[in-house]
């Protein structure tokens, strides 16, 4: 069946994922990337309409798979509309352009057929990619090359847990100005610590506060800048529990939340329910009770969820690449980013 | 050592609460071997040691070699932190010379060596030894934690350490023990604090003898005022400490002009009248408040360990009703799992969530309990750190809040922030993570860049909580000046 065999690497890919052998959103954006350059260069298919089929698929498979899981599908939509993009400009008819009166009437009439064949579609799809892979690759620099626009001398800032991505920005930060980082060390799993040990050897300032000191030391703290697991669409973020509460604390305190987001966390999905399944996930709850306390564990419940959903009046910036947007603008983002008709596949 | 200690200890057990059993041992044989080496007067000890063999004596007029005396008391309990065993054993000792004295000890030892081997009591003595021996540890810490210091708090670290605390002469063996018990959060919470104070200050007037010339409560305040500085230097003392002693202060100047047994007997009743209104029944008072307040059905939320909170549920479990409690539980300290073990003990359903988890569990709850460590002036509810996340995280999610703090806590400070006055506990705390298989970053970690806070209490503004219940009302925060001035 060639339709499983095209699944096998997006498979392997998911089972990578949830056996955690790639962890961070950078390296499955990078991995899916991969995975979508090859089936572009030496899938079967014969015409867009197939192509796109086919990554249609494989984003059901991942989705039905891992719900939470907003990278790897992420990407494949973006490279959707970079298949209709690339059509586009290929096809005769579309070559002149959307007139105005297509735009006002919504003439749905002259929708493009997919299912021409273009010779060159390939050649100009994997030029894209490669152009996207460059994009990934640099993404990171990138956000980092702006952390001296938002760090000044001698400021205060708060982070939680670790990030590479907020990692590289204040280390990048650092090497021109003096500032102060605090730590928020994010039990049960207590990656502040690596994070921390991380900066302070950068020569950064850093301290250590347990999660239940944030709100006493929120009144120091200039800005927060934290990273995040997906941007929903209305702004709001999907981010490691214990954010929220946070999040609340700056806005207390009216400190800005700086979000540093790639393109890829930007997901066209909005949130019905924190319970619902499709949000949230909770983890063993080893981390939180060890197993060691006895009797008393079969009497209790203990949830150790693993992300927070922030609302988007508690963020004050996305930072991408392309610079800081407010979370009232990430609908325009989504929109450039993926085809309305591939929010829902 | 001294088997005659350690099978007295489980008699006494009821008289005072809490730990304060072997602190009351302690005093006494003290006290005793303090009279070994100055033949006392007379001799009526002592409530607290009853199945002693002999009841060792407290002069009614304590020598001029006082000083002296208590130095060598001193000098001996440190030398049995360093020893890691509890005290030489003294008893049956009275009207008796030195050298006779020292060779009954002696024999005694031996006798109750022999006693012991025979008996074979290890975990009592295990038991003993781990209680003496925290205090040398804790030094070393805090000389190893002085390199890493917070510039925004740096006011609050102390410099005086336990090793200072050998200055402090006149210190009460019943304080002495204290110290270690408060420094090394085996009191924990601010009602226990009062308690264990209280106990400690009744132990300390029962063995107290008026030198020659002296007035009795001129002179008890002194000592006191040496013990107060003493325990303040193991950690900074509680709110509710400090008010339970100033109230017993006004009393000390109300008695003046009687006996000394007299005064001795009125100030132990005045203790106990004050732990029994200030702390029992007004636990009491505002458990009924509360309980009208919980139906069935609720989903309560709680945070940390306060005595009070646990007072209320399981009032409340007891009266019938159906309810499930959301305990939340804040690091370093954890004190979330001695409520959930107290909660699950008399079977009240009961969920468990580290502080991360407060926003998903927020959504279900109904209302929260929550304890304070004092009541501010200004309105703000000092309590143990977390707990205004916590609030913060119950306004955004529009649920009650209600704090739980007997009127005694109530403060005449005013905070706005929790660096003025706050208390750090041992940062090293951060680095266990009894759940993690790998150790923390930071224990390898020796860079002076990193900087460990850990801040014990903060501060939470009044528009986070919906009211105060007290033993006279349940008040919005901002009524704590009035509750203040009507108090007496």
């Amino acid at each position: 069946m060639p339709e499983n065999e095209n699944l096998t690497d997006v498979i392997k890919l998911i089972s990578d994922i949830r056996h955690g052998k790639v962890f961070n959103s950078y390296e499955i954006a990078l991995r899916t990337e991969q995975l979508l350059e090859k089936l572009i260069s030496e899938g079967q298919w014969n015409n867009a309409r197939e192509l796109m089929q086919q990554i249609k698929d494989k984003i059901r498979q991942v989705s039905q798979s891992l719900p939470l899981e907003a990278t790897a599908t992420n990407i494949m939509r973006h490279i959707l509309k970079v298949i209709r993009e690339e059509f586009d400009l290929g096809s005769e008819k579309k070559a002149e352009g959307q007139s105005l009166h297509q735009i006002v009437t919504g003439d749905q009439s002259d929708e493009l057929d997919y299912s021409e064949s273009h010779g060159n579609l390939r050649n100009r799809l994997l030029d894209h990619l490669t152009e996207y892979k460059v994009e990934l690759e640099t993404s990171t620099e990138n956000i980092a090359a702006q952390a001296l626009e938002h760090i000044h001398t001698n400021e205060i800032i708060l982070t939680v847990g670790i990030s590479n991505t907020v990692e590289k920005f204040l280390k990048h930060a650092a090497k021109q100005r003096k500032f102060q980082v605090i730590v928020v060390e994010a039990a049960p799993l207590y990656r502040g610590h690596k994070m921390a040990a991380s900066l302070a050897n950068s020569n950064i300032q850093t301290t250590v506060i347990p999660d239940s000191g944030v709100f006493a030391m929120m009144s120091r703290v200039n800005k927060v800048i934290i990273g995040t697991h997906s941007v929903m669409a209305d702004g709001g973020l999907r981010a490691a529990s214990g954010v929220h509460a946070i999040a609340l604390a700056a806005k207390h305190y009216s400190v800005p939340v700086m979000v540093l987001s790639h393109m890829y966390k930007l997901t066209p999905t909005y949130v019905c329910s924190h319970e619902k399944d499709t949000f949230n996930m909770c983890a063993s709850p080893a981390n939180v009770i060890p197993y060691s306390t006895g009797p008393l564990l079969n009497k209790i419940t203990v949830y150790n969820p693993i992300f927070d959903y922030v609302p988007p009046e508690l963020v004050t910036l996305f930072i991408s690449h392309q610079g800081g947007n407010a979370p009232s603008y990430v609908y325009r983002l989504l929109s450039e980013l993926y085809h309305p008709d591939d929010y829902e596949l | 050592m001294d088997k005659g200690k350690q099978t007295n200890a489980p008699s006494k057990g009821g008289k005072v609460d809490g730990d304060g059993l072997t602190k009351k041992e302690r005093r006494a044989l003290k006290v005793q071997e303090k009279n070994k080496q100055h033949p006392p007067d007379n001799k009526k000890d002592s409530q607290n040691a009853p199945a002693m063999k002999t009841e060792p004596a407290k002069p009614a007029n304590v020598p001029p070699g006082q000083l002296s005396e208590k130095e060598l008391r001193r000098l001996e309990w440190e030398k049995k932190l360093a020893e890691q065993k509890p005290k030489p054993e003294k008893s049956e000792n009275d009207n008796i010379s030195k050298a006779e004295l020292k060779a009954r000890r002696r024999e005694q030892q031996e006798a109750q060596r022999l006693a012991k081997q025979q008996q074979q009591k290890p975990p009592e003595k295990a038991a003993e030894v781990k209680k003496a021996a925290p205090s040398p540890k804790k030094v070393e810490k805090k000389k190893v934690s002085d390199s890493r210091r917070l510039q925004i708090v740096s006011h609050l670290y102390s410099d005086a350490s336990f090793s200072n605390a050998s200055v402090y002469k006149n210190v009460h063996p019943a304080f002495v023990r204290l110290g270690v018990q408060y420094s090394t959060k085996k009191i924990l919470g601010s009602n226990a604090r009062a308690r264990a104070l209280l106990a400690a200050v009744k132990c300390l007037i029962n063995d107290l003898q008026t030198p020659p010339k002296q007035e009795f409560c001129r002179y008890l305040e002194t000592v006191l005022q040496t013990c107060m500085d003493y325990l303040q230097l193991c950690r900074p003392l509680a709110v509710s400490m400090t008010n339970a002693l100033r109230h017993f202060k006004t009393k000390l100047h109300q008695v003046e002009c009687l006996e000394d047994n007299v005064k001795k007997e009125k100030l132990l009743e005045e203790i106990e009248t004050y732990v029994a209104e200030e702390i029992d029944k007004a636990g009491e008072a505002i458990s009924l408040k509360v309980n009208e307040k919980i139906s069935n059905g609720d989903v309560i939320l709680t945070y940390g360990c306060s005595s009070l909170v646990t007072k209320i549920l399981k009032d409340a479990h007891l009266a019938g009703k159906q309810f499930k409690v959301v305990v939340i539980d804040g690091r370093p300290l954890l004190e979330g799992r001695t409520m959930l073990q107290r909660l699950v003990q008399i079977g009240i359903n009961c969920t468990y969530v580290q502080m991360n988890a407060v926003s998903y569990v927020m959504n279900q709850a109904t209302k929260l309990l929550l304890g304070a460590h004092a009541l501010l002036t200004n309105g703000y509810v000092m309590s143990r750190i977390g707990t205004a996340q916590v609030a913060l995280v119950a306004q955004a999610f529009s649920k009650p809040v209600l704090v739980c703090c007997e009127t005694y806590k109530f403060s005449e400070q005013v905070l706005t922030d929790s660096f003025v006055y706050n208390e750090l506990g041992d940062p090293e705390m951060l680095f266990t993570a009894n759940t993690l298989d790998e150790s923390s970053p930071l224990v390898t970690s020796k860079n002076d860049n990193l900087q460990i806070l850990n801040l014990l209490y903060d501060v939470t503004p009044p528009d986070l909580i919906t009211a105060v219940v007290t033993e006279l009302a349940i008040l919005p925060c901002t009524s704590a000046p009035v509750v203040l001035r009507i108090k007496p």
